[in-house]
């Protein structure tokens, strides 16, 4: 199971070599996020439905994030209010967050990958709701023509690449 | 992969019966716990609501103590107590949430070697004993022990009231515990058959309760109703503890924790150093005097205090209000500061604060309620919640909802974002405390560094992982330490070493360490994961025996790094 990429370390061994640290394996969770709630995106409906196979299920939803702007991460348009970020982070908490995502504890992947998930969605959230924070990575969203992503592929690159997003936060 | 869980991970003195699986039947519903210093409550969601359990006495507080009599220790469930002094004659055990996983050079030890039982430290920092008086013998125990013996009678009491068995539980814990705490209170479960599904700082418990109430109010489903910012306020007889949440839609959001060890115990003991007169003896119907008048004093601008301490000593005295607050004017001065730094690490704006909750007993005290109002700016204090149960009924709503029970109502659509409330890092750049993850970090949480070695042709390296905020290591709690092996030959300052650690949903803590080569991207040697705490034993001297042994010769020092 353990993917060996040789551009970047940390992501495969953070990701794929979690032991499945909760024992509790609560009822299907997901299922009780309401409908309206599940249509609301496409991109998360496949992912919240997803409960007979969790894993067919996220690849998608992995695949858009991986080079994805922090906008589209938060599925927000970009003139986005500060309260519309705020309500997408909370909508896209009460499915990826790993408390209700998790559901599988049997499967090592999915609550660790909704783990990752979910740390992506609040370092997006956490720049997009700090206006000084947002106009930087506005005019740098601008400068280039593709977005900033999370992984680059060049050795030291990946983990600059990486840090990048993650210590926006703090 | 598919490894069997562990329910209390590398904790060697687990049972094996802890270990077994759970039967995949309908999951049970876990029970909320709020184990306070002075009192105890058990509450669950019983299919519409939070319902609180009551013991034989029709009580849903119950006393933290258990007496050592005879054979068969007995705690405050199912004992009864003709009087108040009755727990202070040495056989009973209380506070035990004050002394456990504390080591003997812990001032909060130091204070609680006041109080009836035995509390005795040989100020090396290892665990202090403890010990209650039985036949005029000391009969040592265990904080743990203690914890234990009463957490089984919580539980046969309730399985008793609910008809089932009893094993899943969710426990409030005071913000300032440290990790090696943690793993004594789930110890203390596990002795007691218990198994954690969370161990909830308190604030949060309260926050969750908030979230749900503020939920039923709106019928908000959709997370995009308007954001309520609550300072909640949390002083109970042993530690006090403050959050700042954001809550909409079911969702809390934790922005900042404080907590400290100071609590109503603490104010207890000041008065009565401060009623008592010289060369007397604190006695057990002085303390319970001087508790009684503090109560009083909540109600009232002053009070009058008889006690008759025998041997012609009499205490007669007149105390106002205003004496009250100057005897504890330390006491009250760092609540404050508590309730500055959580706001002020929340970056919040005294203005945006809707509501100002407080419980806990000390919430009753009006110079602590002045407090909140002056520094929050608020005229009034949220009347909302229970102060003496609002943590319980918190676990017990977090405990329905990490048990996966879905209410048609909407009553369980709740969510918890936790933030840790004490730095993680290692020790580097010589005796210094270095933060991977600050406190006040989005649970789950992963932050890496990187360091380098100090010595040329330096092999190995210490990682000595420490929780907490001083700058040194000695300030913080040691959580455990390995050793990197196998770095390869550079001059000093090349070798990168990243320094990882990971903080799941459920709280545990990884620390990951990988050595890299510049110009390389992959790690030259097998990464090494830890999960932390390790240290079976609170003892800051593993770090001091391991700087003995090895001096500076495997440290670390933070890498610079041109960007």
């Amino acid at each position: 199971m353990l993917s060996s990429s040789p551009t970047s370390f940390t992501h495969p061994f953070l990701s794929s070599s979690s032991p499945p640290l909760s024992p509790i394996s609560p009822a299907t969770r997901a299922a009780r996020i309401s409908a309206p709630l599940v249509s609301a995106t496409t991109a998360s409906c496949s992912y919240t439905c997803a409960e007979d196979s969790p894993r067919l299920h996220q690849i998608p939803r992995r695949l858009t994030t991986a080079n994805a702007s922090l906008y589209e991460i938060l599925e927000v348009p970009h003139g986005a209010t500060s309260q519309d970020i705020k309500s997408a982070y909370r909508r896209l908490a009460r499915i990826c967050h790993p408390d209700v995502a998790g559901i599988d504890r049997t499967d090592s992947n999915s609550s660790s990958s909704s783990a990752e998930e979910f740390m992506k969605i609040h370092a997006a959230y956490c720049t997009l709701s700090d206006p000084e924070k947002r106009s930087v990575y506005d005019r740098r969203m601008l400068r280039r023509s593709r977005p900033l992503t999370v992984a680059t592929n060049s050795g030291l690159g990946s983990y600059v690449g990486r840090n990048w997003e993650t210590d926006q936060c703090w | 992969m598919a490894e069997p869980a562990y329910t209390v991970a590398s904790d060697s003195e687990n049972t094996n019966e802890e270990k077994s699986s759970s039967s995949p039947s309908l999951p049970e519903i876990a029970v909320g716990i709020d184990i306070g210093t002075s009192q105890c409550s058990i509450a669950v969601w019983n299919g519409s609501q939070v319902h609180i359990l009551r013991n034989t006495r029709n009580q849903k507080l119950i006393k933290s103590f258990v007496t050592f009599k005879d054979e068969v220790p007995a705690g405050g469930v199912s004992n009864q107590l003709a009087h108040e002094q009755e727990m202070l004659t040495g056989a009973a055990i209380f506070n035990m949430k004050r002394l456990i996983g504390r080591v003997d050079t812990d001032p909060v030890v130091h204070a609680s070697k006041n109080l009836p039982f035995l509390v005795q430290t040989l100020d090396i920092g290892v665990r202090p004993f403890i010990a209650a008086l039985v036949n005029n013998a000391w009969r040592s125990t265990t904080p743990e022990e203690v914890l234990a013996i009463f957490l089984v009678e919580l539980r046969l009491m309730a399985e008793t009231q609910l008809k089932r068995p009893v094993r899943n539980v969710v426990l409030t814990v005071p913000v300032s515990f440290s990790r090696f705490q943690l793993t004594r209170i789930e110890r203390a479960c596990a002795m007691a058959g218990l198994h954690v599904l969370r161990l909830m700082p308190e604030p949060t418990a309260i926050a969750l309760l908030y979230a749900q109430q503020q939920q039923m109010a709106t019928h908000d489903n959709m997370g995009s109703g308007n954001e309520r910012l609550a300072v909640i306020f949390n002083m109970g007889a042993g530690y006090c503890d403050v959050a700042v949440t954001a809550t909409a839609g079911g969702v809390s959001q934790i922005k900042s924790l404080a907590g400290n060890p100071i609590g109503g115990e603490d104010i207890l003991q000041n008065t009565i150093r401060h009623i008592a007169p010289p060369n007397v003896e604190a006695s057990s119907l002085l303390r319970v005097a001087t508790q009684d008048a503090i109560h009083r004093l909540s109600e009232q601008d002053n009070v009058q205090i008889e006690v008759d301490l025998g041997n012609g000593n009499k205490i007669s005295k007149v105390l106002d209000r205003l004496e009250f607050e100057e005897v504890n004017q330390k006491a009250f001065a760092e609540c404050e500061r508590l309730v500055v730094q959580c706001l002020r690490d929340a970056k919040v704006e005294v203005g945006d604060i809707d509501d100002v909750i407080m419980v806990g007993g000390c919430s009753y005290i009006p110079k602590v309620r002045n407090i909140l109002k002056n520094v929050c700016k608020k005229d009034e204090i949220f009347k909302g919640v229970n102060p003496l149960e609002a943590a319980v009924r918190g676990a017990a709503l977090e405990g329905a909802v990490t048990s996966g029970i879905h209410d048609p109502f909407g009553s369980l659509d709740l969510l918890t974002i936790q933030a840790t409330a004490l730095a993680v890092g290692v020790r580097a750049n010589g005796n210094n405390f270095i933060p991977v993850i600050p406190r006040n970090t989005m649970v789950p949480a992963r932050k890496d560094l990187f360091f380098t070695t100090v010595q040329d042709n330096q092999k190995e390296a210490l990682i000595i992982v420490y929780e907490g905020e001083g700058e040194t290591v000695e300030e913080n709690h040691l959580l455990g330490y390995f050793k990197i092996i196998g770095i390869p030959a550079a001059p000093k300052g090349v070798p990168e070493i990243n320094v990882c650690m990971d903080i799941d949903a459920s709280n545990a803590l990884r620390v990951f360490a990988a050595v890299l080569m510049p110009g390389s991207s992959s790690p030259v040697v097998p990464v090494i994961e830890v999960r932390m705490p390790t240290v079976d034993d609170g003892h800051g001297w593993c770090a001091q025996a391991l700087n003995v042994k090895y001096g500076s010769a495997l440290d670390l020092i933070t890498l610079q790094r041109k960007m």
